[in-house]
């Protein structure tokens, strides 16, 4: 019953093993810069502020789908030279993801009520010391959950590297899929692969929402 | 023990104290209050540095809060604040909440404020949720948990803005009891609020403000009986029933 995909077995793999290597580089890459994004949208400096909110929602009301195509496609015309799939595809996610890892940073801050932060002066607490021990561990409580939820995202999104060619998962179930044409079974297949484990990570943020709730 | 002369503050152009002048001595507890946006809460937190101020004076046990030289952490550790919403860490437990400032401003080892804070947290009556999660306590118990955490750094002076607003009026009793308590005991104490029974019983002056002015004060049985402004009139006839 799933010949087409037990025969094609080492070549399907190979392409999940490029689509876990591009979520990897683009989370490696995304959520620091989302880190600074995020910084750069609670900052008060208008020098820093303006430019980070200007690319957020420059980003954020793109398509992923046309970043993709206009980094792989315009930027060999300006840089001069053709640019591979792969670091073409990092650079997109990290460049759309960035935006809103910082989103969820800014969120996070923002949670953390001005009060919770004048409780800490009031009791003598520094500013290193407030943001240490009350500021930090408060936001990244109220973050975690969305930060995971974000990172299957991106995870999925990933399949989306397909159209400028990069051979991922989708790619080459599609290249079996036009010599066998078994579509049902080999979509099933990355259907199931992806659904798996998608579940995990959400198990593991439901987990990080249940402690919140509960305070701990 | 707070000396405050011809103080200012402004919100850009928006004046919202307005020559506050008042001195509070030791052991004494003042009842602020006033119809809200008054500049109740902004009067407290300009005595302790939380919000910087632009014209007049403000001294706390001798010092200036706006003296640049001043250290404003030192000087916060010796006034205690309580706040409407309690402000209590979500991520540590009651007795965490409590032993930070000691452990981190002062270096306190860890014995020494755990046993402090229980010391506490005995005195307001909840020693058995030392180790629950705010989320897990009651209004009154949070707050009660929030004058413990302010008590600890020993301060000379206690600070409350609206500390029983946001409670249950089951609970209310509680709050003020452990604060009744404190004022008997002899610290010096500024409350903004509106339980007029708490002023009744042992505030030594009662102070009215409206729009970033002080325009009524007096003891207690003055303020209630014969209040000069008719303002002070119209307040007091809406508050109490």
């Amino acid at each position: 019953m799933f010949d087409a995909v037990s025969s094609n077995l080492p070549f399907l793999m190979g392409g999940f093993w490029v689509t876990v290597k591009l979520a990897f580089f683009a989370l490696a890459g995304g959520i620091p810069l989302g880190i600074l994004v995020g910084l750069g949208r609670i900052s008060r400096n208008k020098w820093v502020y303006y430019p980070v909110t200007f690319y957020v929602n420059v980003i954020r009301n793109i398509p992923l789908l046309l970043v993709i195509f206009w980094f792989y496609f315009v930027m060999p015309i300006i840089i001069g030279s053709p640019l591979d799939p792969f670091p073409s595809a990092v650079i997109s996610f990290i460049i759309f993801e960035a935006t809103y890892f910082g989103e969820i940073l800014r969120a996070g801050y923002q949670s953390v009520s001005k009060g919770q932060i004048e409780a800490g002066y009031s009791t003598g607490l520094t500013y290193v010391q407030t943001t240490r021990y009350i500021l930090i561990p408060i936001a990244l409580r109220r973050m975690l959950p969305s930060m995971i939820t974000q990172s299957i995202v991106t995870y999925q999104d990933t399949c989306l590297a397909f159209v400028i060619g990069l051979p991922e998962f989708v790619r080459r179930a599609r290249i079996v899929d036009t010599l066998e044409v078994r579509s049902i079974q080999l979509f099933g297949f990355v259907a199931i692969v992806f659904f798996i484990t998608c579940y995990i990570g959400s198990v593991i943020s439901r987990r990080f929402e249940v402690r919140e709730q509960e305070g701990g | 023990m707070i000396q405050i002369k011809d103080m200012s503050k402004w919100y850009g152009d928006f004046q919202v104290l307005k020559d506050i002048t008042e001195e509070i001595k030791q052991g004494q507890t003042v009842v602020v209050c006033g119809p809200s946006g008054s500049g109740k809460s902004t009067l407290l937190r300009c005595i302790n540095g939380l919000e910087p101020f632009q014209k007049g004076e403000i001294f706390v046990d001798g010092v200036s809060v706006s003296d640049p030289a001043t250290n404003l952490y030192k000087l916060r550790t010796e006034i205690g604040m309580v706040f409407q919403r309690f402000e209590l860490y979500p991520h540590m437990t009651a007795i965490q909440n409590i032993t930070l400032a000691p452990m981190k401003a002062r270096s306190k080892p860890r014995k020494e404020a755990e046993a402090k804070a229980m010391e506490l947290l005995q005195r307001v009556g909840i020693p058995d949720k030392a180790h629950e999660y705010p989320a897990n306590l009651s209004g009154g118990q949070q707050q009660r948990v929030a004058i413990a955490r302010s008590l600890v750094m020993e301060p000379k002076i206690m600070m409350f803005d609206e500390p029983t607003s946001a409670l249950d009026p089951e609970m209310i009793k509680e709050v003020l009891d452990v604060m009744i308590g404190l004022s008997k005991g002899g610290m010096t104490m500024i409350v903004v609020t509106h339980e007029m029974g708490f002023a009744r019983e042992v505030s030594d002056e009662i102070i009215f403000m409206d729009e970033g002015m002080i325009i009524e004060r007096g003891t207690d049985i003055s303020f209630f009986q014969k209040p000069k402004n008719p303002r002070t009139k119209e307040f007091l006839d809406k508050i109490l029933i």
